[in-house]
C-alpha cells in the first residue's frame, strides 16, 4: 500500500488492486456499448470530444483501431414506460440484457432532486406520456437514469470538471444542489466490473483525454494493453500526474523571477492570476486541439479548471493567487542571480567557435557586437574546464583517435595551423575567390 | 417610430418617453386552451401526441411535444420544453465582476467564446474601459472562425443528416427516386453531378461530406486555440481586452486554417442551393416547412476598432459600424438598426416557465433616460421554482423573451437578413450590398476567387434557413480575412497593446453586453455595487428560439413554425411516421449537437426513433 501514500493532492500510484480480467469476459470483445448522459452539462466535453485525433471519434465508432471493438455510442434518452415494443438499448441496459458490455459516460453535474417540492426537475431526459386527458407528461431525471444503469455498468465515467467534481454548476450560491457522479454515487460504489467512477477532468477537457483512456481501457480489457493507471481521484494517473507548471511553456521565466505586468505579455502569468504551479493538467504540453492552444500557450492564466475546487478556491479570476506573493518573490530573488549566469553562458552559446577564433561576429544584424569581451572569454575559459572535466571535447585530442599514418583532415590542419593569435574575420567568399583566382578560373568568380 | 406594442415614443430628435398611463407596461394573460385537442386525442383517431424528446441537448435541452393530425396532415399544438436549468444568474448575483467572463462562457460548450466576449464587452461598460484596437481584432477573429466551424457543424453534422441518402430512403422513398434521375445545378462548384451523389455523401458517420465537416471543424478550431487558448471555454478573453501573446505567428497559424475554410465555404453555398432547389422543384408544400412572418432581431457583431469606445451612450453609433448591422425585422420590413432602441424593446415573460415571478421595478429608465418595461432583463430577477410540466401553464425552463410583445428569431441567417435591409455597412473590402442582397467575395484558395450573391428569399421556411447559413459560412470567412488584414495592419504600426488596465468599480453601474452566438442574438445585462454583481441576465439566441409561450397564448419561434409545417413524410401507418418535416423544422433553427432523436409512445402516442448523427449510424 506504500504507494497509494503519497501526498494526498498529488496523483499517485494504483489506488485500487484490479483483477488484471473481469471473470465476465472469456473472450475478446467485438462492441461495447457506450450510453451518454447529460446532466447539467452545456455540452461543451461532446464537443471537445469531437476534436479529438488520438483516437478521434469517427475511430471509435467505426471500429478501425486494430485490436478495440467497436464502440456504439447512445446519445439519447428513451422512456422506460414506453410500450414493450418501443424498449431500446437504454432500457435493455438497465434491466441488463445488452448482448455486449455497455459503459456510461455523464457530462455535466448531478443534480439534487430532493429539493424540488413535489413534481419537477432540474434535468430531464425523456419523459412518460400521459392520457389525452392530461395537460402534461412527466419528465423523467436523468438521476433515475443514473440510478438505474450504474449498478450493470462496465464503467461509469464522468467526463469534464461539472461532471467529475460538480464544477461551475455547483459553484457557491447555486440553486440545484448539483455535484460531481461521486458525490451522487458514494464511496462505496463499484460497477459490474469492480471499478470505482473513472473521472476526467477539465472545463472542457482536452478531447484526448476522453478517447485516449476510452481506446486505452478497451486495450486493456482485450488483453492487449497493461490496466491504464488511476489516481486515488479516479483520474489517468499518466494525464493528471503533473502541474501546468512543471509542463509550461513559460515556467522557465518563473525560474527567472520574470513575470507578466500586463495581459499579452509573454512572460509567466502567474501575477496576473494564474493557478498553474498547484493545478494538475495536461493542456499545455498536449495542446487543446491537435497540438495547438493550450491555456499558457496563448497567453492564457490557469483558472483551475480540472481541479476539484474550480471554480470557488480559485476567485476572483485575475487575482494573484494568495500564496504566490511568497514564491515569486523568491524566485525573482534567485532569479536575479540565475538570470545573470544563464545570460552570460548564452551569451557565449550564441557564438560559432569560428566566431570565437576570429574574434567577431558575422552578422550584420547586430553591428555592435563584434568580439568577446574579456570577461566573457574568462568565464568561457572556466565554463569549458568545467563541461568537458572527465568528458570528450569534439575533435580529436586523444591520442586513441588520431588518423594513422600522421594523416589529418585540412581543414584541421589549417585551423591548428592558425590558432595563434587571433585572426581577422574574413568571408567565406573571399577564400573562394582568392583560390580562384590562384587557379586561373576568372570565369567562375 | 419602432414600437407598436410598447408603450414608449420617440420625438424628433430620437429621445424616448413614456405614453401615459396608470400602468402603461401592464397586460393581461391570456389561458390557453386545450380541451379540443385533449378530445381529439381522447378519440383514437387519426390526431395522435407525437414527442420528440430530446430533441437536442446544447443551449437549453430540447424536448418538444406536438398534437398531429395525420390524415390532413397538419400540426395542431406544439409544445416547446427547455428540459435543463442550471443557474448561470443565480450563481452569478454576489460575486466579483471579473468572474462573470470564465464563469457565463459556460453556459454554451457549443460557442462559449460568445459569452465571454458578451461578458467582458458588458464589464468593459460597467468598468468605463474600452480594449485597445488589436483586442477587439483578435476577439473579431476568434468569433467569426467560431462561427465558420459552428455552421459547418450544423449543416453536415447536424440539420445534414436529414438530408441524408439514409435518412430520406426511409421518409421520402419517391424523392430518392427523383434525386437518382435530378441533375445538380451547380455541379461545377461542389463537383456533384446528380442531387443523389450529395445526399449519399450526407450520410452520417461514412458520407465525405459529413466526415469533411468533422475534419474542417477541427481545422478552423485550430486556429481558434491559436488565439484563445482552449475550445470550448476560452482562456484569454480579459477585462479590457484579450491576454493573448500577439506575434506574427499567431496571424500566420490563423490564416493558414482560414484559407482552408475559403473554399468549403464555396462547396457549401453549392450544395445547399441545389438541396433547397430539388425540394422546392419535388413539391411547393415543401416553401411551407418551418415558415413563420420574418420576425427577426439581431445585436449585430464585430467591432470596428476605429469606432467601438464601450460605452452605451454611443452604442447606436458603433453599433452601426458593425460588420454585422443589429436590427429588428417585423414582417419582412426592418423597424430599427439602433441598439438602444433593440434593448428598450426586449421584455422577458414567465407566465410558461419554471420560475416565480419578480417583484417591482428598479430602474425606470435605461442610463440615457429611456422608460425600461418592468419586465426588462435589467429589471428582471431570477427566481428557479421547479413545476410539473403542464402545456397549459408551465413547461419549460426558458424564459418568453418578445420584442415589441412579439415573437423575434435569431439565428446566423439575421446577420446578412438586417445587414442586407439597414444598407449602412461600412466594410465593404470583400462585402457589398444591393437592395435585397449581399455579394461576398470569397478569396481565392486552391479553388480561384468567387463571387456570391445572397438574395434575400421570397419565402422564409427551414430550407431557406440552411441555405443562408450556408452563405453565413463565407461571410464569416470574409470578416475573418478583412479583419486578418487590419490586424496586420495595426502590427504594421507597431501597435501591440493588447489591454487596458483597469480597476473594479465600487460605485453602482448599468451595463450590458450587445454580442451575437453562433445562432444569432446574445446579451448580457449586468448591474454592479459595492464592486460586486448585483444582478445579471442572459439571453441566448436558444431563448429566443425555442421559448415557451407569452402571457398572451402566442406561440414562440419553433413552435410557430412547426404549427406551420405540412406533414408531407411518407408513411403507410402511423405506427411507422418519423416526424421527419417537424424536425427538420425544429433543426433549421440549429438546436445544436449531435443526439438522437427519439420520439415516444405510450397507448395513445406514436414513437419512432430518428437518428440524425453518428449514434445511430449502427441502425
Amino acid at each position: 500500500m506504500a504507494e497509494t501514500e503519497m501526498e494526498s493532492n498529488q496523483a499517485g500510484g494504483l489506488a485500487l488492486e484490479l483483477d488484471p480480467l473481469p471473470p465476465s469476459l472469456t473472450r475478446p470483445l467485438e462492441k461495447v456499448y457506450a450510453f451518454w448522459l447529460a446532466g447539467m452539462s452545456c455540452d461543451g466535453c461532446s464537443i471537445s470530444v469531437t476534436g479529438a485525433s488520438d483516437p478521434s471519434v469517427e475511430d471509435l465508432l467505426l471500429g478501425t483501431i486494430p485490436g478495440v471493438p467497436r464502440v456504439i455510442l447512445y446519445h439519447p434518452v428513451l422512456n422506460g414506460e414506453a410500450g414493450e415494443e418501443f424498449i431500446h438499448n437504454f432500457e435493455l441496459a438497465a434491466q441488463g440484457k445488452l448482448d455486449a458490455p455497455y459503459v456510461v459516460i455523464l457530462e455535466g453535474s448531478a443534480v439534487d432532486d430532493s429539493l424540488i417540492d413535489g413534481a419537477g426537475y432540474w434535468v430531464g431526459l425523456g419523459a412518460r406520456p400521459g392520457k389525452p386527458s392530461d395537460d402534461g407528461s412527466k419528465v423523467i431525471s436523468v438521476m433515475e437514469w443514473i440510478d438505474r444503469m450504474a449498478p450493470g455498468a462496465a464503467a461509469m465515467i464522468a467526463i469534464g470538471t461539472c461532471a467529475t467534481w460538480g464544477g461551475i454548476p455547483a459553484a457557491e450560491g447555486n440553486p440545484t444542489g448539483a455535484m460531481g457522479l461521486m458525490d451522487y454515487l458514494g464511496k462505496d460504489y463499484r460497477s459490474a466490473f469492480g471499478l470505482p467512477v473513472i473521472n476526467i477532468p477539465g472545463c472542457a477537457p482536452v478531447g484526448d483525454n476522453f478517447t485516449e483512456v476510452v481506446a486505452m481501457v478497451l486495450h486493456f480489457l482485450q488483453g492487449t494493453g497493461p490496466l491504464p493507471e488511476f489516481d486515488e481521484l479516479g483520474r489517468p494517473a499518466w494525464q493528471f500526474h503533473h502541474t501546468v507548471h512543471e509542463r509550461c511553456v513559460r515556467g522557465g521565466y518563473y525560474e527567472g523571477g520574470v513575470f507578466a505586468e500586463k495581459y499579452g505579455d509573454p512572460e509567466c502569468l502567474v501575477e496576473l492570476g494564474c493557478w498553474g504551479p498547484v493545478v494538475q493538467c495536461n493542456i499545455v504540453e498536449r495542446g487543446a486541439i491537435r497540438h495547438h492552444g493550450g491555456c499558457m500557450n496563448q497567453g492564457g492564466i490557469c483558472i483551475g479548471c480540472t481541479m476539484p475546487g474550480f471554480p470557488d478556491k480559485f476567485t476572483p479570476f485575475y487575482k494573484e493567487p494568495p500564496g504566490a506573493t511568497v514564491s515569486t518573490n523568491t524566485s525573482k530573488n534567485v532569479g536575479r542571480v540565475i538570470r545573470f549566469l544563464r545570460r552570460l553562458s548564452q551569451n557565449h552559446q550564441n557564438r560559432e567557435t569560428r566566431w570565437d577564433r576570429e574574434s567577431d561576429t558575422p552578422s550584420g544584424w547586430a553591428l555592435e557586437k563584434h568580439g568577446d569581451p574579456l570577461f566573457g572569454r574568462l568565464a568561457d575559459f572556466f565554463y569549458r574546464k568545467m563541461q568537458f572535466h572527465e568528458a570528450i571535447k569534439p575533435g580529436r585530442s586523444i591520442p586513441e583517435t588520431k588518423f594513422r599514418d600522421g594523416y589529418e583532415v585540412k581543414n584541421k590542419r589549417l585551423q591548428d595551423e592558425r590558432n595563434g593569435p587571433a585572426e581577422e574575420m574574413v568571408p567565406g567568399y573571399v577564400r573562394r575567390r582568392a583560390k580562384l583566382e590562384r587557379d586561373g578560373n576568372r570565369m567562375a568568380v | 417610430m419602432c414600437f407598436r406594442n410598447l408603450p414608449i415614443e420617440f420625438d424628433a430628435q430620437g429621445a424616448a418617453t413614456l405614453k401615459s398611463g396608470a400602468d402603461p407596461f401592464g397586460y393581461q394573460t391570456k389561458a390557453i386552451d386545450r380541451d379540443p385537442i385533449k378530445q381529439l386525442l381522447g378519440k383514437n383517431g387519426y390526431v395522435k401526441a407525437v414527442d420528440f424528446d430530446p430533441v437536442t441537448r446544447v443551449a437549453g435541452a430540447l424536448a418538444f411535444h406536438t398534437a398531429v393530425d395525420l390524415k390532413n396532415r397538419k400540426v395542431l399544438e406544439a409544445s416547446s420544453m427547455a428540459t435543463l436549468f442550471r443557474g448561470y444568474e443565480v450563481i452569478l448575483k454576489g460575486r466579483d465582476p471579473r468572474d462573470a467572463i470564465f464563469i457565463s462562457s459556460r453556459a454554451c460548450g457549443v460557442c462559449g467564446g460568445v459569452h465571454s466576449t458578451c461578458s467582458a464587452l458588458a464589464i468593459e461598460m460597467a468598468f468605463g474601459i474600452c480594449p485597445p484596437p488589436l483586442a477587439i481584432v483578435i476577439r473579431n477573429l476568434a468569433l467569426s472562425m467560431e462561427f465558420v466551424w459552428d455552421n459547418v457543424m450544423h449543416l453536415f453534422m447536424l440539420a445534414g443528416p436529414d438530408f441524408s441518402e439514409a435518412m430520406i430512403k426511409k421518409t421520402e422513398p419517391t424523392l430518392w427516386d427523383r434525386a437518382t434521375r435530378t441533375q445538380t445545378r451547380w455541379g461545377s462548384i461542389h463537383g456533384y453531378a446528380k442531387i443523389s451523389d450529395i445526399f449519399h455523401d450526407m450520410n452520417p458517420l461514412t458520407g465525405k461530406l459529413y466526415l469533411e465537416g468533422l475534419e474542417l471543424s477541427r481545422v478552423a478550431r485550430e486556429g481558434y486555440v491559436t488565439l484563445m487558448s482552449k475550445y470550448p471555454h476560452p482562456e484569454t478573453i480579459v477585462p479590457g481586452g484579450v491576454s493573448h501573446t500577439v506575434t506574427i505567428q499567431s496571424f500566420n497559424v490563423y490564416l493558414n486554417r482560414l484559407m482552408k475554410t475559403f473554399d468549403f465555404a464555396k462547396r457549401a453555398i453549392g450544395i445547399w442551393n441545389d438541396i433547397c432547389d430539388f425540394f422546392y422543384d419535388a413539391n411547393e408544400k415543401y416553401k411551407e416547412c418551418g415558415t413563420r412572418p420574418v420576425n427577426l432581431a439581431d445585436l449585430g457583431i464585430w467591432d470596428d476598432p476605429t469606432a467601438y469606445d464601450a460605452t452605451y451612450a454611443n452604442c447606436n453609433e458603433w453599433g452601426e459600424r458593425r460588420w454585422a448591422t443589429p436590427g429588428v425585422i417585423l414582417d419582412g420590413k426592418l423597424v430599427t438598426s439602433k441598439l438602444q432602441q433593440i434593448n428598450l424593446g426586449m421584455e422577458e415573460f414567465i407566465e410558461h416557465s419554471y420560475y416565480e415571478p419578480w417583484s417591482g421595478q428598479p430602474h425606470k429608465t435605461d442610463p440615457l433616460g429611456a422608460p425600461l418595461s418592468p419586465h426588462h432583463p435589467w429589471n428582471k430577477e431570477t427566481k428557479p421554482k421547479p413545476t410539473g410540466m403542464n402545456w397549459r401553464e408551465k413547461y419549460s425552463w426558458s424564459t418568453a423573451p418578445r420584442w415589441d410583445r412579439v415573437a423575434v428569431e435569431a439565428g446566423t441567417y439575421a446577420r446578412p437578413w438586417i445587414t442586407v435591409l439597414a444598407g449602412k455597412l461600412p466594410h465593404r473590402r470583400f462585402l457589398d450590398l444591393t437592395e435585397n442582397s449581399m455579394k461576398i467575395q470569397v478569396p481565392k484558395h486552391i479553388a480561384p476567387e468567387m463571387e456570391l450573391e445572397w438574395k434575400i428569399p421570397p419565402v422564409f421556411n427551414a430550407f431557406e434557413r440552411n441555405r443562408a447559413r450556408a452563405y453565413s459560412i463565407a461571410y464569416q470567412a470574409v470578416v475573418a480575412y478583412d479583419n486578418w488584414l487590419i490586424g496586420m495592419d495595426i502590427l504594421k504600426k507597431g501597435d501591440y497593446r493588447t489591454s487596458t488596465p483597469y480597476t473594479v468599480p465600487k460605485d453602482h453601474r448599468m451595463a450590458v453586453g450587445f454580442w451575437g452566438a453562433g445562432r444569432g442574438w446574445l446579451s448580457h445585462h449586468l448591474e454592479l455595487d459595492k464592486g460586486a454583481i448585483v444582478n445579471y441576465q442572459i439571453i441566448t439566441p436558444s431563448t429566443l428560439n425555442a421559448c415557451p409561450k407569452d402571457p398572451w397564448g402566442n406561440p414562440g419561434p419553433y413552435e410557430e413554425a412547426v404549427l406551420a409545417t405540412p406533414i408531407l413524410e411518407e408513411f403507410d401507418s402511423p405506427e411507422k411516421f418519423k416526424g421527419i418535416d417537424i424536425l427538420r423544422a425544429i433543426r433549421s433553427f440549429d438546436p445544436c449537437m449531435p443526439c438522437t432523436t427519439h420520439i415516444y409512445a405510450g397507448d395513445q402516442t406514436i414513437s419512432c426513433e430518428v437518428n440524425t448523427c453518428a449514434c445511430g449510424a449502427d441502425d
